[in-house]
C-alpha cells in the first residue's frame, strides 16, 4: 500500500510540477494554461447483509461503483480503497475560441492507481452559444454522468449506483453544444454527440458478469442528444441515445463467444430537479435501457428529497432498478439512503451516508446490505 | 414576552442586535460597467444569467464579460446570495460541474472594488459589481441589487 501511495504521490507531484511549469513555456500572446482538480477520500463499511459469495466477493457486500467496480465486503471492515480518487484537469487555451482539455484520474482500485484518461478533447466556440468539441468525453447520459466523480457538485457520497452503472461511460467522437437564454429567466443547455467506444476487459463485464474471463465490449454508431431547461430553481432534462452493442468473451481454449452482435440499443432518460430558495432540494431521474434481439430492458429511477440549512444538507433518497431479458434471469435492487453533507468551506465537503439495499435478483448476486460511508470531497 | 425568562429575553436582544448588525455592515451592491460602455440597464435575472455564464451578451446584443470580486470576500458572498440565491459553496459546486464537463469557466477574479473599476474603465464589454458607496464617475450603474 505504501509503495503505491508513494508512487501516486510522486506521480501527482510530477504532474503538478509539469503543469505549473507549462504556463511559462506556452505563454505566447493569446495562449494561457489553467488547471483544476478534484479528489475524494471515501471510507465505508458493510454493517450487515446476506451471507453468500458472488464472483470474487465474500458477502455481506455491496457494489457502490459499477464502472470500475467498487465493492465493499463486510469481512474487510473499513475500506478506503474502493471509491477514493484524484483527478487533474488541464486546459490549454490557444485563443478566445480554441482550447484543448485533458483529464486524468487515478484510483487505488483501478490497477493500483494506474491513471486513466476519461477526457481529452479540443473545443472550438463557433459563437457565444454554439461550441464544437472532438475527442474523448464522458457520455452525458444521465444528469450526473459526466460529473459523476465531482463530489462537491452533489449532495450524496455518490449518485445512486442503482442508476449509474454501465460498462462504457466515455465515447470517442464529436459533439456540438448549445447554451443560451431562451425566454424569461430560462436557459437551455443542449448537446448532440456521436462516436464509439471499444473497451477490452472493462471491469464491469470481466469482473462482475464473466468471472474474470477476458471480455471486449463495444458501443458503436452512438448518436445521442440531451436538452436541459433551467431557471435557477427548476431544471428539467431529457436525453435519448441510440447505439449498436457488441460484446465478446475470449474463452480459455482461444475461441471467441459473441454475446451481443451489434444489437440496436436505446437509452432514454428524464430528470427533474429543484433547488429552491426555500432550501428544499428535489432530485429525480427516470431512465430506461432497451435492446433488440437480446430483449434486455432495464428500468431504473431515483427520487431524493432534501433540505439545506446553512452549511448542512440532508437528503433522503430511494432508488431502484430492474433488468429483464429474453433469458429467465431477472436482476434488480432497491435502495434507501440518508445522506448528510457539511460544507467545510467553498472547496471542501464532508459527507456521511447510510444505505439500506435489498437485492431483487432471482439468482445469487451481491445480496442485501447495509452500508455506512464517510467521504471527504474537494474540488480545486 | 413575559412568558420568556429574563435570560432568554436578553439572548433575543443579542440575536436581534447581531442580525441588524450584519445587515447594517453589508451595504447595497450595484452592478456596473465602464462609464463609456453602451451596456443597457439589467434586471436581476439578466445579471444572474451573465454571471452564471448562461448568457454571453447584454440584452442589446453586445458581448458581456463578467468580472468577480475576490472569491471568498464578503462582497462576493453577498452578491451571489442576492442575485442567484446561492451560497459560496453552491456557486463553487456549480462552477466545478461546468469546468469538469467542458461547459464553461467562472468569471475572472478581479480583486477588490478599485481593481474592478479599473478593469471596467478599460473595456466596455466588462461588467462587475461593487458596493454602492464605491461608486464614482468611472463607472455607470446597470442594476441595483436588493
Amino acid at each position: 500500500m505504501n509503495k503505491y501511495s508513494n508512487a501516486v504521490l510522486r506521480g501527482a507531484l510530477t504532474a503538478c510540477a509539469g503543469l505549473s511549469l507549462l504556463p511559462s513555456v506556452v505563454r505566447a500572446e493569446d495562449m494561457s494554461f489553467s488547471w483544476s482538480g478534484f479528489a475524494q477520500l471515501t471510507a465505508a463499511k458493510v454493517l450487515s447483509g446476506s451471507n453468500n459469495t458472488y464472483a470474487q466477493w465474500q458477502c455481506p457486500c455491496t457494489i457502490q461503483n459499477w464502472e470500475y467496480v467498487g465493492v465493499y465486503e463486510k469481512w474487510r471492515g473499513w475500506q478506503a480503497d474502493q471509491e477514493s480518487l484524484i483527478g487533474l484537469q488541464g486546459t490549454l487555451k490557444f485563443n478566445d475560441r480554441f482550447s484543448a482539455t485533458a483529464q486524468v484520474l487515478s484510483r487505488p482500485n483501478n490497477d493500483n492507481y494506474k491513471p486513466s484518461i476519461d477526457w481529452a478533447y479540443v473545443s472550438y466556440n463557433l459563437n457565444d452559444s454554439w461550441t464544437l468539441q472532438a475527442g474523448r468525453k464522458r457520455i452525458p447520459l444521465y444528469y450526473y454522468s459526466d460529473f459523476l466523480y465531482i463530489g462537491t457538485a452533489y449532495p450524496w457520497v455518490r449518485p445512486a449506483p442503482d442508476v449509474y452503472g454501465w460498462p462504457i461511460y466515455a465515447y470517442d467522437g464529436a459533439n456540438v453544444a448549445y447554451s443560451g437564454s431562451v425566454f424569461g429567466g430560462w436557459t437551455l443547455d443542449a448537446n448532440i454527440w456521436a462516436g464509439s467506444f471499444d473497451f477490452k476487459n472493462s471491469p464491469y463485464d470481466t469482473q462482475i458478469y464473466y468471472g474474470g474471463v477476458p471480455t471486449q465490449e463495444r458501443w458503436r454508431d452512438i448518436v445521442g442528444a440531451y436538452a436541459t431547461l433551467s431557471n435557477g430553481e427548476w431544471s428539467g432534462r431529457v436525453m435519448v441515445m441510440n447505439f449498436k452493442n457488441d460484446q465478446i468473451t475470449h474463452n480459455l481454449d482461444g475461441s471467441l463467444t459473441t454475446n451481443l452482435d451489434g444489437y440496436n440499443t436505446t437509452i432514454m432518460g428524464l430528470s427533474l430537479n429543484y433547488d429552491g430558495r426555500n432550501n428544499v432540494i428535489v432530485r429525480s431521474e427516470l431512465n430506461q435501457f432497451k435492446q433488440s434481439v437480446s430483449g434486455s430492458k432495464y428500468d431504473y429511477y431515483l427520487l431524493g428529497v432534501g433540505y439545506k440549512l446553512s452549511d448542512w444538507t440532508a437528503m433522503y433518497t430511494i432508488s431502484h432498478y430492474k433488468a429483464t431479458s429474453n433469458a429467465p434471469y431477472v436482476e434488480g435492487r432497491k435502495t434507501q439512503s440518508v445522506a448528510l453533507r457539511y460544507d467545510l468551506n467553498k472547496n471542501w465537503a464532508l459527507k456521511a451516508q447510510y444505505d439500506d439495499s435489498k437485492d431483487e435478483t432471482n439468482q445469487p448476486f451481491f445480496g442485501n446490505s447495509k452500508l455506512l460511508s464517510f467521504s471527504v470531497q474537494t474540488s480545486f | 414576552m413575559s412568558r420568556f425568562p429574563p435570560s432568554l429575553r436578553g439572548l433575543g436582544v443579542v440575536l436581534l442586535g447581531l442580525c441588524f448588525g450584519a445587515t447594517a455592515s453589508a451595504g447595497n451592491l450595484v452592478v456596473v460597467a465602464g462609464a463609456s460602455s453602451p451596456a443597457p440597464k439589467l434586471n436581476t435575472e439578466q445579471v444572474s444569467a451573465i454571471f452564471m455564464g448562461t448568457s454571453k451578451t447584454f440584452p442589446n446584443g453586445e458581448k458581456a464579460v463578467p468580472v468577480d470580486q475576490a472569491v471568498g470576500s464578503p462582497v462576493y458572498a453577498q452578491f451571489y446570495n442576492q442575485v442567484a440565491g446561492r451560497s459560496e459553496s453552491q456557486i463553487k459546486a456549480y462552477w466545478s460541474r461546468m469546468i469538469f464537463t467542458g461547459k464553461g469557466t467562472p468569471p475572472q477574479d478581479a480583486g477588490d472594488a478599485a481593481a474592478v473599476k479599473k478593469l471596467l474603465a478599460a473595456n466596455p464589454n466588462l461588467v462587475g459589481y461593487i458596493d454602492a458607496s464605491q461608486l464614482d464617475g468611472s463607472v455607470k450603474v446597470l442594476a441595483e441589487i436588493k
